[in-house]
């Protein structure tokens, strides 16, 4: 039977000792959020993820959502999981107060999203994309519309969903046909088809609110004639209680490699009465203030099944006995030492290790980030903030997901052959994990997204914040005692980085093909250095408490461990890839096309 | 051929007092005459008048203050004495027959004989101007038609007449070119000449098609702009900025002028909006506004016109699909099917043609027209050029099939391209069918020649050398806007090994419009951004050497410099061992602007100049204290005679007035060299050490108290401070080597450029190209 107990010790290290946690009650808005009422948040979440999430997470991949008589229906028992789940308010743990929700800062809320991914990602998706449509209507819609809107999204009595792509686009959403004609009463009419619409339609709440994006007549040609609309599934009756069918329908559901609990709906829209959400033809703009939330949400998915996963193969390698260790029997009072003993499966095990608690920190960091971005007072730091974030976004999203995503298969080779049967749960992490690469812009976009947006805006503006405080920790603590095992591996990645920044940068200016090809290299060695920022920072505090009295359930002992893991096995592959980098596009371009 | 010493101007309007100036820039005296002003007790009031707003316009018409001695103010009533010995005279008083020809009568009496006479008249035809003046008067006369203002527009038309003696356009076009600097094309005495004849018709046609067909201003000017290679102005921005009342005054002389045949008579339309603003004051910047606006009202917003509606909405940014669809295409901008694509191609295909109609009417060669459209409206590329850029074969078919008849010059290069490269030397195609090369001024040299004919010596992505004969070479900046970066100092390296070892001098100059903007910042601040201190320390250091063994190489370099040389494009030429100037030169080390010294040992050499300059007297603190001021507030020369009085530019260097002729001088100047040259002596400074600091600092501060100074400037002054005092070891009894000084600029330099104030100010220059007061 799979496991999943949650790392509550990890996330408190994260969240107090490398972050200073409580500082955030100086931002304005976060005063209320002590420790003492955190923790007990964290403790809940925790109980509700393992007790009621995680137990229907094989049977809702077995079981599916499914499509009858123009209705879902999910898999047996979310109705109930999701009563309570919103009974608890965790619908609307990250949402503002004036709208009944709990105002966490997203520092505290990463740590909750990632034990649901762990616990349940088909489930996650529904408060998700709840939460992606709250934050697109609370910064564009209409006094009007918020009101009457946001309270149910955030109490979970509705649920909203994003519909952006048609069948002809995805990424390139300039090319969209969706309509929207004007009615005479200020409303419009939305006509189109949407697909891979996650919770299009669902059995678990009252109404849905899908956002939609589509086209005026005589908009502007491309992504600059795009406009955003609130449609509800129902419309009021005369009671004003949401009863009448509205112009759209879920036409079917897409078979799927994982995620099975999650109806990703083909969604029909056939005069279906809208409300604009912000100005005609801005529609991009309101859609990315979700996208970039969301971006960093896959990014914690990836982390949250990385997670879950390990812990199953770390229980499978210390109870599976088979054969002897390689320097002779560790456990010879049993008739085989448990292959935890091998070097091949400590590797993977420390593998996924290294990468989840480095991610969880590096998560932690931009969700403080973003607190800072939307709340910090000093107008500088402010700013600063919004640099590091959108910095930050695409590695988030597209290295979490990719560690995730090994991590997961690391824990299905952990487990031999029973990796590959179901009822083992170790198959469907690999799964479930895959769509995470894909969507919400996929992994090579992000990448495109860092080399192409993020790396030259304002000449490498948003790189500084980033670079400037790794280059002064180096600077501060090379000298320190004990220090250099961590520091120097970390001084050598980020030289390569700096190399790659600045060839990368020069390169792509003539030619942007050079960009173009280095740019998933390019992400993942900056995303392996900003993973061994956050290890050496780790290893520098944990390292005064090895051996002390904190130290006696050994989680300093094993994080600095873990830290030197990373450091010695894991950060080298930046060398392997600035070589890569620096070969540039050409044998990669030169290829005939009618060759491949 | 005479010679002209001295020159009289008549008529002290902005045209005349333009003019006047700019003789004076050139150092030769003028005098300059207008009418005694009724009452007034100064009978020479209106023209010292003159001379005083001349001291203040902005953009400046001298290029010195003391350029200004140079010009004799006077009245047509009591000193038409003065003319007697000038050997040019010229007309620029309003443009009435009446006037001008009364004027004339008078000149006659009292010029010498053998000077020439001649009028900036626009419109007026020669032959009319010199009806019934005595024999030796029209054979004296030419028209000079200048170009507004005159220090800065290099175009001049000379028209001379059948009856004009050989002479006179020679010697007048020759002062022209070497003293006034400006670029001379002889046009034939039709109305208009050619300059305006051509620019008045594209503008009438640009702005009756605008209304026609219904353009936004904005995306008018967006087409009728930069895809063409016309100033971003555009049409409705030139038309505000020349003075939208100007535009029917011009017009009715010209169609007046013009025979009713004429094409330009199909542009000549009343347009009632137009009127309605000249009518109420909306005659452009100077009036209350024009097609655009600034809203004071409205917390300065921007404001456009409704061509339909007549009222102003606010300004919006062009939105011309055509332009980004057809990218660098002309061709595929004309040919765009929407109403921006038709808009172009009617404004521009008619212009063309008209182009091509004036070639045997206003003048017989194409480069004629080129020339005047590039240097009197500013276009990249003249008509011709732009033709062939479009294709003859295109244009001909474009305009056939909008029913213009095609001008005998187009149809007769069907298939062919007007200009083409032989040999390397560039042909020009001429009216009888055939190509002629194109020729240069006698003397002028230029490096786009040279570049034509022969391969570089040395070159990569931002430099390259080449042999510009006699064993000179030519090192070029060959990067955006000609900024310093890492291969920039790479190639001028080896350049120095290069002519070290095969030639026998180097001149530094380039064709560019700025001689060098300095260092890349973009490239700066994005190794700032990553922190890569060591990369930007190297860059500093490699400058420092780089120029060090430049002044120190054994053959004589000599820098010539036009338009801007900032920052580190300062600092090379104050390590040449000489300079010839363009006299439209700006130099200055403004490296505080974005939060920087100058660190390419600009500190070092200024100090070195100033402290040794013989004319300031009084130990060392004067010169220290006057080079701390220059480059703590960023002084920039707004000539090379003020580059001269700033000591960027030595007594001994030279200035050259017509742009075409810079490389020409700098060479012969580097040649002259060759023979004496030695190795410069280095400095050594006596500095004061600490005491200096203090009172630099001090004034700094005080300025700081004022308001002058802002928080990070007292940053960027202390760092400056500690070099100019030569260190906190330093004093006069321990002089200080040029080394000594490039170290201390370094460690300056490393200092504030990790400093994030600075790095706001380079982040806010690069995107808003102004300073940050932070």
């Amino acid at each position: 039977m799979p496991q999943y107990k949650a790392p509550l010790r990890d996330m408190r290290f994260v969240l107090y000792e490398l972050m200073d946690g409580e500082a955030i009650t100086t931002l304005p808005g976060f005063e209320d959020f002590t420790r003492d009422v955190t923790d007990p948040i964290l403790d809940e979440a925790a109980k509700i993820c393992e007790e009621v999430l995680f137990p229907l997470n094989r049977s809702g991949d077995e079981e599916g959502s499914v499509l009858e008589n123009g209705i879902v229906r999910t898999p047996k028992g979310f109705k109930e999981a999701y009563k309570l789940f919103m009974e608890g308010g965790w619908t609307g743990i990250a949402c503002d107060p004036q709208y009944g929700g709990m105002g966490l800062p997203n520092s505290v809320v990463t740590f909750v999203t990632e034990m649901i991914c762990s616990s349940n990602l088909a489930f996650g998706m529904f408060p998700g994309l709840s939460h992606g449509a709250y934050v697109a209507l609370k910064a564009y819609g209409s006094d009007e519309l918020k009101d009457r809107y946001l309270p149910k999204l955030v109490d979970g009595t509705w649920a909203g969903t994003m519909c952006l792509t048609e069948p002809h686009c995805g990424t390139d959403l300039g090319l969209l046909r969706t309509s929207a004609v004007p009615a005479d009463d200020g409303t419009y009419r939305i006509s189109g088809t949407k697909i891979f619409i996650s919770g299009g339609d669902q059995d678990l709440t009252e109404n849905i609110i899908h956002l939609v994006l589509a086209r005026l007549p005589g908009a502007p040609k491309g992504v600059g004639g795009i406009s955003l609309f609130l449609v509800p599934k129902f419309l009021d009756d005369a009671d004003g209680r949401p009863t009448i069918r509205n112009g759209n329908a879920p036409g079917s559901l897409e078979h799927k490699m994982g995620i099975k609990a999650s109806p990703t709906c083909v969604m029909n829209f056939d005069g279906a009465k809208g409300w604009l959400v912000g100005e005609p033809n801005k529609g991009m703009r309101a859609m990315f203030a979700m996208m970039n939330d969301e971006r960093l949400a896959v990014g914690i998915q990836g982390l949250g099944l990385g997670e879950v996963s390990y812990q199953n193969a770390v229980q499978y390698a210390r109870d599976r006995l088979q054969g002897r260790s390689l320097t002779g029997a560790k456990h010879p009072e049993k008739n085989a030492d448990p292959i935890i003993v091998h070097p091949d499966v400590r590797r993977m095990l420390l593998t996924a290790r290294a990468y989840n608690e480095g991610c969880r920190a590096l998560g932690a960091e931009v969700a403080r980030a973003l607190d800072h971005a939307e709340r910090h007072p000093d107008p500088k730091k402010k700013a600063e903030a919004e640099d590091y974030v959108a910095l930050m976004t695409p590695i988030v999203k597209a290295l979490f997901t990719d560690l995730g995503f090994e991590s997961t298969n690391l824990g299905v080779q952990v487990f031999g052959g029973h990796g590959f049967i179901r009822e083992h749960g170790q198959e469907q992490y690999v799964r479930d994990g895959r769509i995470a690469m894909l969507y919400e812009g996929t992994n090579g976009i992000q990448a495109l997204d860092l080399v192409g947006r993020k790396m030259p805006a304002h000449m490498g503006r948003y790189l500084r914040s980033f670079f400037h405080p790794v280059a002064t920790f180096i600077e501060t603590r090379q000298a320190s005692p004990g220090r250099a095992e961590f520091i120097q591996p970390l001084a050598k990645a980020f030289q390569r980085l700096q190399q790659a920044s600045a060839e990368v940068a020069r390169r792509g200016l003539g030619n942007p093909d050079e960009a173009g090809a280095a740019a998933t290299d390019y992400l993942r060695l900056f995303g392996l250095t900003a993973l061994a920022y956050q290890w050496a920072r780790m290893a520098d505090i944990a390292l005064d408490k090895v051996g002390g009295p904190e130290d006696s359930d050994r989680f300093y002992s094993a994080k600095v461990a873990t830290a030197r893991f990373f450091m010695e096995r894991l950060l080298p592959q930046t060398g392997a890839l600035l070589s890569t980098i620096m070969a540039g596009s050409k044998s990669i371009m030169a290829f005939e096309e009618a060759a491949f | 051929m005479g010679e002209i010493a001295k020159v009289a101007v008549i008529g002290a309007g902005v045209m005349g007092a333009g003019i006047a100036a700019q003789v004076a820039n050139a150092g030769v005296p003028v005098v300059l005459l207008d009418i005694v002003k009724a009452g007034a007790e100064d009978r020479s009031a209106i023209a010292k008048g003159a001379i005083e707003k001349l001291l203040t316009t902005e953009p400046a018409a001298f290029m010195s203050k003391s350029a200004a001695k140079l010009v004799t103010p006077g009245n047509t009533e009591d000193d038409l004495g003065l003319l007697a010995d000038c050997d040019l005279i010229i007309e620029a008083v309003v443009e009435r027959l009446d006037i001008k020809q009364a004027l004339y009568a008078k000149v006659e009496a009292n010029r010498k004989p053998g000077s020439i006479v001649s009028s900036n008249t626009s419109t007026i035809p020669l032959a009319t101007l010199i009806a019934g003046q005595p024999e030796s008067f029209q054979r004296d006369f030419i028209i000079t038609h200048f170009f507004n203002p005159p220090r800065y527009m290099r175009l001049l038309e000379i028209v001379t007449g059948d009856k004009t003696r050989a002479d006179a356009g020679a010697t007048a076009a020759k002062f022209a070119d070497f003293k006034l600097g400006k670029s001379v094309v002889f046009c034939k005495d039709r109305p208009g000449f050619i300059a305006n004849r051509l620019g008045v018709y594209w503008m009438q046609k640009a702005i009756v098609d605008a209304f026609d067909m219904g353009l936004e201003v904005e995306d008018a000017d967006a087409i009728i702009g930069r895809p063409m290679g016309i100033p971003k102005t555009g049409v409705f921005g030139l038309a505000d900025l020349v003075g939208i009342d100007l535009m029917p005054h011009v017009g009715a002389s010209l169609f007046g002028a013009l025979p009713p045949t004429d094409a330009i008579q199909t542009t000549n339309r009343d347009l009632p909006l137009i009127k309605k603003m000249i009518a109420e004051g909306y005659t452009g910047r100077k009036g209350k506004g024009g097609f655009y606006r600034v809203n004071r009202d409205k917390g300065k917003a921007k404001e456009t016109l409704d061509l339909v509606t007549g009222e102003y909405r606010p300004t919006r940014k062009a939105q011309v699909d055509a332009i980004s669809e057809a990218g660098k295409s002309l061709a595929a901008l004309l040919t765009h099917d929407s109403k921006h694509g038709k808009y172009a191609r009617s404004v521009l295909v008619a212009t063309l043609v008209y182009a091509a109609e004036l070639i045997g009417d206003a003048v017989d060669e194409i480069d004629s027209i080129d020339e005047s459209m590039r240097l009197g409206y500013n276009w990249k590329s003249g008509p011709f050029e732009l033709i062939d850029q479009i294709g003859v074969d295109m244009l001909i078919s474009l305009a056939e099939a909008d029913g213009f008849t095609i001008p005998p010059i187009l149809a007769a290069a069907k298939g062919k391209t007007f200009y083409r490269v032989e040999d390397g030397r560039t042909q020009m195609f001429c009216a009888d069918g055939t190509y002629r090369d194109l020729k240069r001024a006698d003397g002028v040299i230029m490096l786009a020649d040279i570049k034509r004919a022969s391969k570089p010596i040395l070159k990569n992505g931002s430099a390259a050398l080449w042999d510009i004969g006699d064993g000179v070479t030519c090192f070029e900046f060959t990067s955006k806007m000609n900024s310093l970066d890492p291969d920039s100092l790479t190639l001028l390296s080896k350049a120095i090994d290069t002519t070290a070892k095969n030639y026998k001098a180097m001149v530094v100059y380039n064709e560019g419009s700025n001689f060098s903007v300095g260092a890349n910042l973009g490239l700066a601040l994005f190794a700032a951004n990553i922190a890569m201190w060591s990369q930007i320390e190297m860059l500093c250091a490699a400058g420092q050497a780089t120029y060090k063994s430049l002044k120190y190489a054994p053959f004589p370099v000599v820098g010539a410099p036009a338009g801007m040389a900032l920052g580190g494009g300062c600092e090379i030429l104050l390590h040449c061992h000489a300079v010839q100037a363009h006299a439209e030169s700006y130099i200055g080390l403004v490296e505080v602007g974005v939060g920087l010294i100058p660190g390419w040992g600009g500190c070092k050499e200024m100090l070195g100049r100033w402290l040794t300059n013989p004319k300031r007297p009084g130990g060392p603190m004067p010169a220290i204290s006057k080079v701390f001021e220059m480059i703590s507030t960023a002084q920039v020369s707004k000539s090379a005679a003020e580059a001269r009085e700033m000591l960027f530019l030595r007594p001994t260097d030279g200035i050259t007035m017509n742009r075409y002729r810079l490389l020409a001088d700098a060479k012969a100047r580097a040649l002259a060299m060759v023979e004496t040259h030695k190795k410069p002596e280095p400095f050594t400074y006596q500095l004061p050490g600490p005491t200096t600091r203090v009172g630099l600092d001090a004034a700094v501060a005080s300025f700081a108290r004022m308001g002058k100074a802002t928080k990070h400037d007292i940053v960027v002054s202390g760092a400056l401070s500690e070099i100019m005092a030569g260190g906190d070891d330093a004093d006069v009894t321990r002089p200080k080597t040029e080394d000594d000084l490039t170290n201390l600029e370094r460690k300056a330099f490393m200092a504030l450029v990790q400093h994030p104030d600075t790095i706001a100010r380079i982040e806010h220059m690069l995107e808003t190209n102004k300073p940050l007061r932070n």
